[in-house]
């Protein structure tokens, strides 16, 4: 299978790690990606301020794709929600499809609506499946808790995402299950990082992200994996500057989830780049090593679980 | 001559201190940068430390990649590549062995003489890939489509002029080959031929072989006057005069000179030429420094800063990064490489501005650097331009001439910001990735501010309704919120009216208020909330809305509507 690889704008210049993480895990189970120059901004940035502004880019980058003959793999949920509510938008109103054709005829592109966008962790859980990379695991760790906070534009609206149960998700907990960490049951696991208020209304961002951090620590969190490369950025970066200036503030380092599933894939953790993440150590490093052992057999667990139930 | 070449020179150096000086005295909006002689001592400390220090290697290696060879272009685009190869390698072939002949050549040959081989081959050779470069550049401007980003004047007077020394001097040599003055003086310096009997033969095989347009011998020429001439050229020619045939762009190009030269009397027109062909060169000289073909000298400065110091540093000496942003806007060709790979592409098509391109940015921003004056609109639309920008460091990085456009921006961004209009882009995200650089914390909360000021004056408020009324429906995209039925589930579980004690006096309005105020026909309170401004777009309210109200698409509309109306009120 082969992917467009829409990594935004964020990704390429301060989540290299991310891109390079899921490319290797992606290469690691058969798929494959090619980057698009010609691809540009989602058009998020701009939703606050113009509706249509906000569509067009998106219709412009679906139409790039059609053009290249491939569907669309991204892991910002920003710019997947942005994509895919372009695609609901131009389906819905054929008026603004037309209108918005006119603009892309001037680069020689048009949008006719047969490419889909899939979420990196869709790729993952039902392109290649569950049982899949099971086979492919060199280790699983033990005794890690992580709290995932999924994003809110992944998740809702359902109509336009269509990514999964947006009120009892199951994709990213099926996932990380196969890696053997624990993922938390927490309060802001679908809830928001603050983010879309970041640079804007500092106040209310600051505030949502502490409550995030301080909500992951109380659950017992060992690590915080963010799946949008927005919520990684506000837990990366902005954490660390707001929470250090505090001296009873701990920080949560930041896990990506091709990171952790890379590595219990066995590849090596340089290539990973868990280091590049600002919140992480090499002894954060360390700390996941010592808990990765080799692939524990589930299945047979599980059939014993039944047994009882049904003795 | 002399003096013509003198002046040139004279004017060319001048310019080009003038031009130096700018890059360690001029600024962008007068930052409160530091005065000339500190740039000047900063710019000579970091050169010495680059070159005392281990980077004298990259220094090198940039100098020979990314200079010489263009690696930076070849990678954006192959043609472009040839292109500037074509013409970079000739013309500097061209200025080294045939403009600088005397000098050059003779140094390196002993027997260097324009009239002979490989000279004449090569400078044709070098003459033909100019003209070729010229060709594909002239091609490109032309049909690039769609053309955002508008070839000027000067991109196409750099062309023009640099074209027009070339075409010049392949008219000069085919009517030098053609002319029979030419022919007369030659065979008197070099034969002591002087009488027209005696000339004849040698005429006739110059005419018949070399492309003279005699006035004495014509078609169909005497083969045995061919052969005998051909004989004399031999004797007396041959030695420091190849044949003109290998001059394969100047002896095709005077089968059609030759007969107009004649005509119009070829000493005249050989002289002419001659001298318009010197006034082409020794004009392009002066005009040199005054023109984008500066950035023959400050691409390569730029670019082997850029080789040693990259892009997403700024540097720790901030009069040196002023030195910088200077050099950096010297070298900029307006080749539109970082426009063609804008992030922000479509927003320039959404808001038709060109700034939001960075090519014109750069264009404009030189301008305010040189002092020349700009109207109050062009920066109006260049703030808005320099907001509209996600960040993304692309044009940093495909620039062809190494400019730390990233850092030029930023900066400028911020200067425009503290004395422009309020900026109704900083409620865009572009505004997220600046929030986490936090380069320019006081003043972005500044700009942010004067935003806030304006917003909070522009609307009524809820508190300072006198009478509830109702009206018609409005229009927010959607009809949704005709369905409320007022369970307040939204505001239950807004993450952001959680946050507050006293949530109502914070955010003017609650989710559920802003519902029934569409409801009643009251938009107007509903766009001047803060709560719209606070909205984290979670869409959990939307999400658990019983009756599928579109509760954070309805604020997107009206954070939209919000922004037009500040906007409107300037007109």
């Amino acid at each position: 299978m082969k992917l467009a690889f829409f990594q935004g704008c964020n990704i390429p210049i301060r989540i290299e790690q991310y891109a390079v993480s899921a490319t290797a895990v992606l290469n690691k189970l058969g798929v494959e990606l090619e980057v698009i120059d010609e691809f540009t901004c989602c058009g998020y940035p701009v939703r606050n301020v113009d509706e249509k502004a906000y569509i067009l880019p998106s219709i412009r980058n679906l139409a790039i794709a059609e053009k290249a003959g491939l569907d669309i793999m991204v892991i910002c949920n920003c710019c997947f929600a942005s994509l895919q509510k372009a695609i609901s938008m131009a389906a819905g109103n054929p008026a603004l499809a037309e209108e918005l054709n006119e603009v892309l005829a001037k680069d020689g592109l048009h949008y006719s609506g047969s490419v889909t966008v899939k979420h990196f962790l869709t790729v993952l859980h039902d392109d290649i499946g569950l049982e899949a990379i099971r086979k492919q695991l060199t280790g699983m760790v033990s005794d890690l808790s992580l709290s995932v906070i999924h994003g809110c534009h992944v998740l809702r609206p359902r109509e336009v995402t269509k990514f999964d149960d947006s009120f009892v998700p199951k994709i990213t907990d099926e996932l990380l299950a196969l890696t053997g960490a624990a993922s938390l049951d927490w309060n802001g696991k679908l809830e928001c990082c603050g983010a879309p208020l970041a640079g804007l209304n500092s106040e209310v961002a600051e505030a949502l992200l502490n409550e995030k951090v301080d909500g992951a620590l109380s659950a017992g969190a060992e690590f915080i994996m963010p799946i949008c490369s927005y919520c990684h950025l506000q837990f990366d970066t902005t954490q660390p500057n707001i929470r250090d200036q505090h001296a009873d503030q701990r920080v949560l380092p930041t896990l990506l989830m091709p990171q952790l599933l890379g590595l219990c894939l066995g590849i090596d953790p340089k290539i990973l780049g868990l280091e590049q993440n600002t919140t992480i150590d090499a002894g954060h490093v360390e700390q996941i090593k010592t808990k990765l052992g080799p692939p524990v057999e589930k299945k047979k667990k599980k059939k014993k679980r039944k047994q009882k139930v049904s003795a | 001559m002399k003096v013509l070449v003198g002046v040139a020179l004279l004017v060319f150096l001048a310019g080009i201190s003038y031009r130096i000086y700018g890059w360690i005295t001029h600024t962008i909006l007068s930052e409160d940068g530091t005065a000339g002689p500190d740039r000047l001592s900063a710019a000579v400390k970091a050169l010495l430390s680059t070159l005392f220090s281990g980077k004298l290697a990259t220094v090198v290696k940039t100098f020979f990649t990314d200079v010489l060879l263009q690696r930076r272009l070849l990678t954006k685009s192959p043609l472009r590549w040839v292109a500037h190869s074509l013409i970079f390698f000739g013309f500097i072939a061209l200025l080294l062995m045939h403009g600088l002949g005397v000098g050059f050549s003779e140094f390196l040959f002993d027997d260097y003489q324009s009239t002979v081989q490989p000279f004449i081959t090569l400078r044709n050779l070098f003459a033909l890939m100019v003209l070729v470069g010229l060709g594909i550049a002239v091609f490109r401007r032309l049909t690039d489509k769609p053309q955002r980003v508008k070839s000027l004047a000067s991109d196409w007077g750099a062309l023009a002029f640099v074209g027009a020394i070339i075409v010049s001097g392949i008219l000069l040599e085919s009517s030098k080959i053609a002319s029979y003055d030419a022919f007369l003086v030659m065979a008197e310096d070099y034969g002591d031929m002087t009488d027209a009997e005696e000339l004849l033969p040698l005429e006739t095989y110059w005419a018949a072989e070399h492309g003279l347009v005699s006035p004495n011998v014509t078609k169909p020429y005497d083969a045995a006057l061919v052969e005998e001439g051909s004989e004399i050229h031999a004797d007396t020619c041959m030695d420091c005069h190849a044949p003109m045939a290998s001059a394969f762009v100047s002896f095709p190009t005077a089968k059609v000179v030759g007969p107009i030269s004649a005509a119009l009397g070829d000493a005249g027109t050989v002289t002419a030429l001659f001298w318009l062909h010197i006034l082409c060169c020794v004009g392009l000289l002066a005009y040199l420094p005054f023109s984008k073909m500066f950035h023959v000298i400050a691409t390569p400065v730029s670019l082997l800063i850029n080789g040693v110091m990259g892009f997403k540093e700024p540097g720790s000496d901030p009069a040196n990064v002023l030195n910088r942003r200077m050099i950096g806007l010297s070298a900029c060709t307006h080749c539109g490489a970082c426009s063609e790979l804008c992030s922000s592409l479509m927003y320039y098509e959404s808001f038709q501005n060109d700034f939001i391109l960075p090519s014109e940015k750069v264009q404009v921003l030189k301008k305010i650097a040189s002092g020349q004056s700009v109207d109050q609109a062009t920066l109006d639309n260049l703030q808005k331009g320099l907001y509209i920008c996600t960040s993304c460091d692309r044009c940093s990085e495909v620039c062809p001439s190494g400019i730390n456009l990233r850092e030029l921006f930023i900066s400028s961004r911020y200067k425009l910001l503290h004395q422009g209009l309020p900026e109704t882009s900083m409620w865009s995200h572009f505004s997220f990735p600046l929030s986490l650089a936090r380069d320019f914390v006081d003043d972005h909360k500044r700009a942010l501010e004067k935003l806030e000021t304006i917003f909070a004056t522009s609307f009524a408020k809820l508190k300072d309704l006198t009478a509830i009324t109702v009206s018609d429906p409005v229009q927010v995209g959607t009809d949704s919120y005709q369905s409320c039925y007022s369970c307040q589930r939204c505001t239950n579980i807004c993450p952001v009216v959680r946050l507050y004690e006293n949530p109502a006096e914070k955010l003017d309005m609650l989710p559920h208020q802003i519902i029934y105020s569409l409801g009643i026909g009251n938009k107007d309170v509903a766009v001047g909330s803060q709560m719209i401004w606070s909205c984290s777009t979670c869409y959990l309210c939307q999400e658990h809305c019983p009756n599928e109200v579109e509760l954070t698409d309805i604020f997107y509309n009206l954070k939209n509507e919000a922004i037009r109306k500040i906007e409107g009120g300037r007109a």
